[in-house]
């Protein structure tokens, strides 16, 4: 049987971006079958290569070599890599010729960072008419703020989410990375859009994208409530607007908790006979969505009561088999041990040339006819001869000349 | 107008909520032509809000409004026969199908995957699940509150608790929902790509708790192999991180260490600052909580904004805590015309959060306000799928 296409075969990506947003956005095109070369440096690695986010302080200084940071390992994945130091003439003639071979050109540095470098969309579209070039940058390319610097958290701070996350009585939070992985796919859908419309029109374009906007759209109710009713949504912990009870409860143990959503009447009566007080769905307290949502406060502490003395996945467990919606709060090693997940093929094995087999996070979706096949990711520098020499086609001599000169470096 | 880029595309979604509404949104402000199946009873977003002070309405509900930009709407019965055989005509009709529905809904009706692939082989069918259409929670029931704890990310909300004692929190608002968009949005693109090349469609199904588990990916697998932390009590530099000041809370991300230089220059060159030793991320870690009394006393004088364009301007990052009112009138947001207005029959005209990405060559917009339950319903059935008017009447009738 012939092999099926991936959905993106074909498709050339220069991959300029570093930290989550703009490499997961390159892996999540590389998955669906582009070629996405990673261009970095031995003078300006990906940080995530060497370190780690939100790394145990060891009093010695903590550097991981480059190829074995998992912040990289995850989000780098069925990527190509070459290096090249920008800060050279040199190199980025070989970095502009490589972007005019490409079918799309991605970066997330300060704004203005690839027109200096002369790998701005004006620069390339004159040597490739039909390019498609994405900035994520973290405010935009122009405007008053464009030139702030950002990651997650502080994008999550401005784009709002922030500050309608938490508990009412405690001030707000950003998760973090969260937001980053989230800009990625967001853009990755974007590339993909214009890419559609090159099919369609032969149109190149440039893509202009904002992480604080990105997380601005996933909250255009509230945006929109607040234009109808001038209300500022405040944070709200666990509750739901309508719904009781919407919450977290104390399981037995240290850490241990349980989530649990009740919407319907029914489910409500399932809940109360798994609880052992079916008496308390005809209770005018709780009998109904309104009288629940009253109520809140007590029904929380009822139902809490009774899961602070039992097993965690055996609540969610009961909970689960009388058809309610309930879920351990899982931490990372609940979750690699979760046999749904592994029921899934959630988690991937790759052979890492250094490390050996790694179970990482997979795609959060199976396609039918393009299974994906997630491969490690680069060893730094691992596709110079392939990528200079077959795609630009410099000679074996050329290329020994630019390693020597530390322009390939 | 200029041409959006997904013009031509045409997808069907039958989708409640925020997952697919959200997902059919991205399409249809790109230019797809997204019809929209509500059942006659409508989508329940049209009864969550928020809603103008006059009260609850269901054509005036925000989470329907915002969602549902740029989509015709039509109603139609499922369970009944005329309605049914509508809607397997639209199925014939269409490019891509978003369904956020358990997929025993249209199985039922004896639409599963195979029957549909069978009757449209090039139709790309996405469906949104709460924990995937296989395994063995594959009937298990979902939501904000359950899978975001399922997936991983709720468990180290909120970031920096100083009560391990109180329950994870969620992220506001629908974030579930619209990340689970998102990902069905990459995923149902590549499905588009992959018929370029091969003629044919094919199913997708997405997880919503794998989308949490991907927001968690670099934590998940730094956690197995890196030795890093997870939790949500304040074991990072308390210094950094969410601050309280005059008129509200900011984010200073002071991480590296000239970061850290300019901030103690921000602050007025404290004499404690004057110590080489906090020029080390190492050492700053370790004796944080040492200086977090003076950043905080500092921090109470300043006002977010003022110390937000100081400090950036250092090129520290930093990030105020904005609320929806602070957003509206941002700047930033401002220059860029990310909120765009859109006049809606029963709400008026009202500014819409727009989108993070501008193209230069197929520039996102809202072609139409949110259809009003059933509005294009004669325009869909007879000029999309050639109804007469005896069979519309007929439909109607039945519905």
């Amino acid at each position: 049987m012939s092999r099926i296409p991936m959905p993106l075969e074909g498709i050339r990506v220069a991959d300029f971006s570093w930290v989550w947003a703009g490499p997961f956005c390159g892996m999540l095109l590389a998955a669906l079958g582009a070629e996405v070369i990673k261009i970095e440096g031995h003078k300006r690695t990906d940080m995530t290569r060497h370190g780690v986010m939100w790394r145990l302080y060891d009093p010695a200084p903590f550097a991981i070599p480059p190829n074995q940071g998992m912040s990289f390992n995850s989000v780098n994945m069925s990527k190509k890599s070459v290096t090249l130091d920008l800060a050279k003439h040199e190199a980025r003639e070989l970095a502009r010729r490589l972007a005019a071979k490409s079918d799309v050109v991605l970066d997330n540095l300060r704004a203005g960072a690839m027109k200096r470098m002369g790998l701005d969309y004006e620069s390339l579209r004159k040597l490739n008419p039909g390019i498609i070039v994405i900035s994520v940058s973290s405010r935009g390319q122009e405007g008053p703020q464009k030139d702030y610097g950002g990651f997650a958290s502080i994008h999550q701070a401005i784009g709002g989410v922030a500050y309608i996350t938490g508990y009412p009585d405690d001030g707000p939070s950003a998760s973090g990375g969260d937001a980053d992985i989230m800009n990625a796919a967001t853009a990755a859908f974007t590339v993909m859009a214009a890419l559609y419309h090159r099919e369609q029109t032969g149109e190149g374009q440039f893509i202009d994208y904002s992480q604080t906007e990105g997380v601005t759209s996933l909250m255009g109710e509230l945006l929109l409530g607040y234009e109808l009713n001038g209300e500022i949504p405040e944070r709200m912990g666990n509750a739901h607007p309508w719904f009781a009870p919407h919450n977290v409860y104390r399981c037995w143990g240290v850490d241990r908790w349980v989530a649990l959503e009740v919407h319907t009447d029914e489910e409500f009566v399932a809940l109360c006979k798994v609880i052992g007080q079916p008496s308390l769905a005809s209770d005018p307290r709780f009998a109904t969505r309104e009288a629940r949502k009253r109520n809140e406060a007590t029904l929380d502490k009822i139902i809490g009561q009774w899961t602070r003395q039992r097993d965690r996945d055996m609540v969610v467990n009961d909970f689960c088999k009388a058809g309610l919606a309930a879920a351990p709060s899982r931490n990372g090693r609940d979750l690699y041990a979760d046999p749904h997940l592994r029921d899934r093929g959630a988690f991937v094995k790759v052979q890492h040339p250094e490390l050996g087999e790694l179970e990482l996070v997979g795609l959060p979706w199976k396609m039918s006819e393009s299974p994906i096949e997630l491969k490690c990711a680069p060893m730094l520098g691992q596709d110079n001869d392939y990528v200079f020499g077959e795609i630009l086609g410099l000679s074996r001599m050329e290329i020994d000349d630019l390693r020597e000169r530390e322009i390939i470096y | 107008m200029a041409r959006g880029a997904l013009t031509g595309l045409k997808v069907l979604e039958y989708a409640t909520m925020v997952s697919g509404p959200y997902c059919g949104k991205l399409f249809a402000d790109l230019g797809a032509d997204v019809i929209k199946v509500e059942p006659p009873e409508g989508d329940p977003a049209r009864h969550f809000g928020p809603f103008p002070k006059s009260g609850p309405h269901p054509e005036r509900s925000a989470l329907f409004l915002y969602n549902n930009t740029s989509k015709r709407g039509i109603t139609l019965d499922l369970d009944k026969a005329a309605g049914l055989a509508a809607f397997k005509r639209l199925l014939q009709w269409a490019d891509v199908l978003i369904d956020n529905h358990p997929p025993q809904r249209l199985e039922k009706l004896g639409l599963g995957w195979e029957a549909i692939h069978e009757m449209n082989p090039r139709l790309i069918y996405t469906s949104i699940t709460p924990y995937g259409r296989t395994g063995r929670r594959a009937n298990v029931k979902g939501d904000e509150v359950t899978l975001i704890q399922a997936g991983g990310l709720g468990n180290i909300l909120p970031a920096r608790s100083m009560d391990i004692d109180r329950a994870p929190v969620k992220l506001g608002g629908y974030a579930v929902g619209y990340h689970g968009a998102i990902a069905a949005a990459t995923a149902t693109m590549g499905g588009v790509f992959g018929r370029i090349k091969t003629g044919r469609g094919q199913l997708i199904d997405v997880s919503l708790q794998e989308v949490v588990l991907m927001l968690v990916r670099p934590n998940v697998a730094g956690n197995r192999y890196n030795d890093t932390t997870w939790s949500r009590v304040p074991d990072r530099p308390p210094a950094m991180g969410r601050t309280e000041t005059k008129d509200g809370y900011i984010i200073i991300g002071a991480a590296e260490d000239h970061h850290f230089r300019a901030f103690i220059e921000l602050m007025g060159n404290p004499e404690w600052g004057a110590s080489p030793a906090w020029n080390s991320n190492t050492y700053r870690a370790r004796h944080g909580m040492e200086i977090a009394p003076m950043i905080n006393e500092w921090a109470a004088q300043q006002t977010k904004d003022d110390i937000h364009h100081r400090g950036a301007k250092k090129g520290i990052p930093m990030g105020p805590v904005n609320s929806v009112e602070d957003l509206l009138r941002d700047g930033q947001y401002a220059f860029r015309g990310y909120f765009v207005e859109v006049e809606h029959p029963e709400v008026g005209k009202h500014k819409y959060a727009g989108w993070p990405h501008q193209m230069t060559a197929s520039p996102p917009q809202v072609s139409r306000p949110a259809p009003m339950l059933g509005q294009h319903n004669h325009e869909v059935l007879c000029s999309v799928l050639g109804y007469t008017e005896e069979e519309f009447e007929h439909l109607s009738k039945g519905r």
